[in-house]
This record gives structure tokens, C-alpha cells and sequence, in this order.
């Protein structure tokens, strides 16, 4: 509910069309048709559940939280910053050298320990994917700011 | 008989099988492997397909789509971990028949009753996608409004636990395509003054974030979990005896799936449980289900397999997907610069006949694949997690960036990512979402495009019967859930 006040909020921000060029249809009402629709639904959640409790035959149970049983390991947060430093790094670092960096340390992060292994597979990998997606597919890549490049 | 040729030569093209047999090995090994599945496949493909030919680039992943289906049940039926969701049902007999040492059995059961399915739908497909599209060129847009709110309206049935959170994940979706510059008027909406945006969100960043980041952000979890060491095997095609009793099951199943895969939205889970349910209670030996019987692995893989045939009729047809997977396939020949409908048919008819073809290719490659290799794939389950998902993550960077060569896509990436890990942590999933944002400027074109028609009186749709028909068929839709919830808990009481 709150991000339909915000975006319905936002939508009456768009700049205003004359009546002549709209057709009648102005830019803000489908999304604001649509917020309508998600709001109203979202209000039904509450209702949905109390339902399902109901049917539950006095377990309590709506079945509608299995997603939700356990935390949320820290280990996937972990990742999700790891993931964001990986791709704002990625612009500087180039996407050779960033993939080599993603390919080192999400192992690790993930409990990997075979050292040699982890090397073979953070040289190994990054290499052959560049090789084929430079020189197969011939898309260009950003060299980085060490200039490492596979064109 | 010009574009069947056409169509078929191209199919049987040297390069173009050679694709499909690498679609049909990548197919199985991702559904073979938990965690990946075809719709993660096809997303992380699609950026890479853009330098192929398009007919070569949906011949590839329309095999990939059907070997993926099929790859599931490989650990499914060996180490009870089904590759993909498609599988799950044909675990319940599956995996019980291989513990009887009979693994071998169980997997020629399920790759037969997979290709015949497959096969049969296909029929299905090549002759209903004409003349489904004969019927949809005469569609105004009001019609196809109505058609749009019907194929939404499904997601409320799609597997998952909640209606509700189905429709919301999918209002999201088309909200989402919404942002950008307004059409009609050219007015910039929800672009927060990002230059990138004003074009919309493209949908393959947000395509790999939902199906291949959020998964791996789900997978970090368990990133020590180690699956079962897979035993030798040796897979048998079905006996005589076992023909005899499968025969009918598979009959029965691929109408089910095909039907089920022609429905909007409904995909390859649904059919397979509802294949399963009705192998069961037609059989007169109920109470053996779940022992690990024949009948039990041929219901639910014919009708899972049948539902990749059926799911691509109205994708090609109406430009409306059938299932999870081929939202993808449509993003993708959106992304090959096609309009998916009845002009893609008229105007490319050798089109579909391809597709036919690289369909059949797959069923029968996989067939073979199947009895050859299911060993060497069931296997793909020991590579290590801690290298596996890495992997993923380096393919779906490169993936993103590939595509425009742009950094603001691999953002895109990886906050749609973040994103649907928090929505299936809650019940959303990404399925709905994708099913929204495909149609979503389907749905807002048709509607405004309506409304000038009808000079904004909106209540004229319904003078159109076809309107009508679509719309009656969105309030079923909506409402059996809720029906079926009902109908099931008087059951249980009586």
C-alpha cells in the first residue's frame, strides 16, 4: 500500500498533454488504472488468509507462509552485497577482471576451500567465456582500467 | 505447401540441427540440475542468441524448452530431487520404482511417455496455430484487450500457493512496463530523470535477475548441500507388458497437457499434476500410486511434455504465452524484432513449420539422449554448488551487458534479482511477473487504442461477442480457485 501511495503520488507528476494530443487517454491513466487493480488486491491479502486459516480444519495453517518458514541465512544477504560491490566494480575494473574477481570470491564466500581448484576455475572460467563471447559472438567488452582486453 | 518446405528446410538445416541438439543437451542438463531450469536456460541464452538467425535462435530454445521438461525427471526419478518443477509429480512413482532397482525401467518409462506426448502435441500445434491465427487477424483491439485480460486473469490458476499474490506478482509486472516514455503522448513516466529509462525497462535484464540471481541468492543458502551419488544405470525402454499398461495413460495425459499448455499462463507443472491425478483415477489400481508404478511416471511426463507443444500455440498465434517458458520465447522474438500474433504467421508462415520441426528434432533427440546418457547427465548433480552458481552469476552479467553493452542493464539485473528473491521469500513469484511484463504493453496499447475507437464509451466492448466470450472467461477463471477451494473442503467434510 505504500508503494501504490507512492507511485500513484508520482503520477500526478507527469508533465500535463493538451486534450488534443492525448486522444483522451492521458499518460497517467492506465498506470493509475492498474494501481487501482494491485491496491485493491493487495487489500484482499489480509482477507485470504484469514480464509485459509479458516479451511485449515483448526490447524492454523493457511499453507500460505511455507516461503517464510526459517530466516533468511545471513549468507544470501552476504551475497547480495558481494553481488552489488561485484557489478559497481565492474565499470573500473572491466569485465574480464571482474568476472575473475566474481569467480574467486563467491566460491569462497560460499565455503569453498579446494585453493586449486578455486584458482583453475577463477582463471579458467572468466577466460573461456571472454574468448568465446569476444571472438565467437563479437561483443565488446570494457577493457578496465588495466586495459585487459580480448579483442 | 510452399513455407511447410520452406519452413522444414530450414528446420533440417545442417546449422540449425546442429543448434537444437546443443538446445536439447543444455536442456537436460539444467533441468537435470535443481535449482536451474529451462525458463533460467533460455533467459541467460537469449542475449547470446541475438547474433544467431531468428529462426535458429527460437528453434534452440523451443528444444531446450522440451528437453528441460524432460531433464527434471533424470533426478527426479534417481536421487527423488526433481531438476525442474514439470518433475515433481513424477517422483511420486518414479523415484519409488528406481529404490525397487528399478531406475532403469522408471527412466525409459518416462523418456517414451515424454517423446510420445511431445509428438502428439506437436500435431496439435502445427494444425491449430493457423487457424487459431485465421481467427485472431480478424481481432480489433478491444478483442485483444479482452483476450490480454483473459491470459492475465489464468495467472490466478497457475501453480503456487496464493491466487492473490499470482495477480498482484502479475499487476506488477505490467507496471513495470509502463515505465518509460508514454507512446500516445510522449511523456516520460516513472524514469526519476535516468536517461536509460526513458526508453522502458528492457525485459532480458529483468528476465535473468528474477529467474537466474534470485536463484542464486536462494541456492547461497544451501551451498553445502551435497545430492546423492548417482548408481550405475542402464535405461530399458518399456516392455510389451509395460506398453500395454502405459499406452492408454499417455493417450490420455497428452490431451491433457496439450490442453492445458493451449490455456494462457498454465505451463508444464500444472499438467504434469493434473496428468497424474487423472492416471490415477482412472486406473483400477488406485492404491498401488505412489509404490512405484508404470502408469505413475507415463501420466505425469506425457502431459508435461504435451504442454510444451500445446504452450506454444497461442504464443505464436496470439503473441499471448502459454506458459512460464514461453514468455521467454516471446520476449525473445520481440527481442529478434518480431511481433509474435497472427501477422507473424501471415506474413512468415515457414516460420511455425521450423519451429514444428526443431520441436520434433528435440523430442527424438532427447529420446536418444535419454537412453544414452542418462547416467553421465543424472552426474551433473555432483558438480559442486560453489562453482555452479558462480558460473550462473558470470553468464548472467555477461548476459545483461551483452545486449546493449550497457552497465545500467546489469544493474537492471541484479536489483530485478534482489527483487525476486524478496517477492518468492513472500509468495510472489516470477513467473506472474514475467506473464505481466510481456503483456503489459500489449494490455495498455490495446486499451487506449479501444477507448479512442469507441469514442471512450468503454461499455461498447461488450457488443462484441468474442469481448464477451474472453471476459466471461477471465470471471471463471478468477473464481475457481475459489471454487475448487470450496468444492475440496466440502469433500473432506462429507
Amino acid at each position: 500500500m505504500t508503494l501504490f501511495a507512492l507511485f500513484f503520488y508520482l503520477s500526478t507528476t507527469f508533465e500535463e498533454v493538451s486534450a488534443l494530443f492525448d486522444g483522451g487517454v492521458t499518460p497517467e491513466f492506465f498506470p493509475r488504472l492498474l494501481l487501482w487493480v494491485i491496491g485493491v488486491l493487495a487489500l484482499l491479502l489480509p482477507f485470504e488468509h484469514a480464509w485459509r486459516v479458516a479451511r485449515s480444519g483448526g490447524s492454523g495453517d493457511s499453507g500460505l507462509e511455507e516461503d517464510r518458514k526459517g530466516m533468511v541465512k545471513p549468507i544470501a544477504y552476504i551475497t547480495m552485497v558481494v553481488a552489488l560491490v561485484i557489478v559497481g566494480l565492474a565499470e573500473h575494473l572491466g569485465t574480464y577482471l571482474t568476472l575473475i574477481v566474481a569467480c574467486c570470491v563467491l566460491p569462497a564466500l560460499w565455503g569453498e576451500r579446494r585453493w586449486l581448484l578455486m584458482a583453475a576455475f577463477g582463471l579458467g572460467f572468466p577466460t573461456a567465456v571472454m574468448l568465446l563471447f569476444t571472438q565467437v559472438f563479437k561483443i565488446y567488452f570494457q577493457p578496465g582500467i588495466f586495459g585487459l582486453s580480448f579483442h | 505447401m510452399e513455407p511447410v518446405i520452406e519452413g522444414l528446410g530450414l528446420a533440417f538445416s545442417l546449422n540449425n540441427i546442429a543448434l537444437v541438439m546443443m538446445g536439447v543437451l543444455i536442456g537436460v542438463v539444467v533441468g537435470a540440475l535443481p535449482g536451474l531450469s529451462s525458463p533460467l536456460a533460455i533467459a541467460l541464452l537469449l542475449p547470446f542468441t541475438i547474433t544467431l538467425e531468428p529462426v535458429s535462435a527460437i528453434c534452440m530454445m523451443a528444444a531446450l524448452y522440451c528437453a528441460g521438461t524432460f531433464g527434471g525427471s533424470i533426478t527426479a526419478i534417481l536421487i527423488n530431487a526433481p531438476g525442474a518443477p514439470p518433475a515433481v509429480a513424477t517422483a511420486f512413482d518414479g523415484f519409488p520404482m528406481a529404490q525397487k532397482g528399478e531406475a532403469g525401467r522408471a527412466l525409459g518409462i518416462a523418456a517414451f511417455s515424454s517423446v510420445i506426448g511431445g509428438l502428439l502435441s506437436l500435431v496439435v500445434f502445427i494444425v491449430a496455430t493457423p487457424l487459431l491465427a485465421k481467427v485472431a487477424v480478424s481481432f480489433r483491439p478491444q478483442e485483444y484487450f479482452a483476450l490480454t485480460v483473459f491470459a492475465l486473469s489464468m495467472l490466478a490458476s497457475i501453480s503456487g500457493r496464493s491466487s492473490l499474490r499470482n495477480l498482484i506478482a502479475g499487476g506488477i509486472g505490467v507496471f513495470i512496463a509502463t515505465i518509460g516514455t508514454h507512446l500516445s503522448t510522449g511523456i516520460e513516466r516513472f524514469t526519476f530523470d535516468i536517461p536509460e529509462l526513458t526508453e522502458g525497462i528492457e525485459f532480458v535484464p529483468v528476465l535473468i535477475g528474477l529467474f537466474a540471481v534470485s536463484e542464486m541468492l536462494q541456492q547461497s543458502q544451501a551451498a553445502d548441500k551435497v545430492l546423492e551419488r548417482i548408481k550405475s544405470v542402464v535405461v530399458k525402454l518399456p516392455s510389451r507388458a509395460d506398453l500395454r499398461l502405459i499406452l492408454p495413460t499417455i493417450l490420455r495425459s497428452s490431451g491433457i497437457g496439450t490442453f492445458i499448455g493451449i490455456l494462457p499462463a498454465e505451463g508444464s507443472t500444472v499438467a504434469a499434476i493434473m496428468g497424474y491425478n487423472e492416471a490415477k483415477r482412472w486406473s483400477k489400481r488406485k492404491h498401488l500410486f505412489g509404490t512405484g508404478i508404470p502408469e505413475g511416471i507415463a501420466g505425469p511426463e506425457a502431459a508435461n511434455n504435451a504442454a510444451t507443444g500445446g504452450a506454444m500455440v497461442p504464443t505464436l498465434a496470439l503473441g499471448i504465452p502459454g506458459s512460464g517458458t514461453t514468455a521467454l520465447i516471446l520476449a525473445a522474438l520481440i527481442t529478434h524484432g518480431f511481433r509474435p500474433g497472427p501477422y507473424l504467421i501471415q506474413e512468415t508462415p515457414h516460420f511455425v513449420y521450423a519451429i514444428f520441426g526443431a520441436m520434433a528434432v528435440a523430442n527424438i533427440a532427447f529420446l536418444a539422449i535419454g537412453l544414452l546418457g542418462a547416467k553421465v547427465f543424472a552426474r551433473i548433480t555432483l558438480i559442486p554448488r560453489t562453482f555452479l552458481w558462480p558460473m550462473v552469476f558470470g553468464f548472467s552479467m555477461i548476459g545483461a551487458y551483452s545486449l546493449s553493452a550497457s552497465f545500467f542493464d546489469v544493474w537492471v539485473m541484479l536489483v530485478a534479482g534482489i527483487v525476486g528473491f524478496i517477492m518468492r521469500r513472500h509468495g510472489f513469484g516470477a513467473a506472474p511477473l514475467v506473464m505481466g511484463l510481456i503483456l503489459g504493453k500489449m494490455l495498455e496499447e490495446t486499451l487506449s487504442q479501444s477507448m479512442v475507437l469507441m469514442d471512450h464509451q468503454w461499455w461498447h466492448m461488450f457488443h462484441s461477442p468474442i469481448v464477451c466470450l474472453f471476459f466471461g472467461l477471465a470471471v471463471l477463471s478468477l473464481g475457481w480457485p475459489a471454487v475448487s477451494a470450496w468444492r475440496t473442503n466440502r469433500k473432506a467434510k462429507a
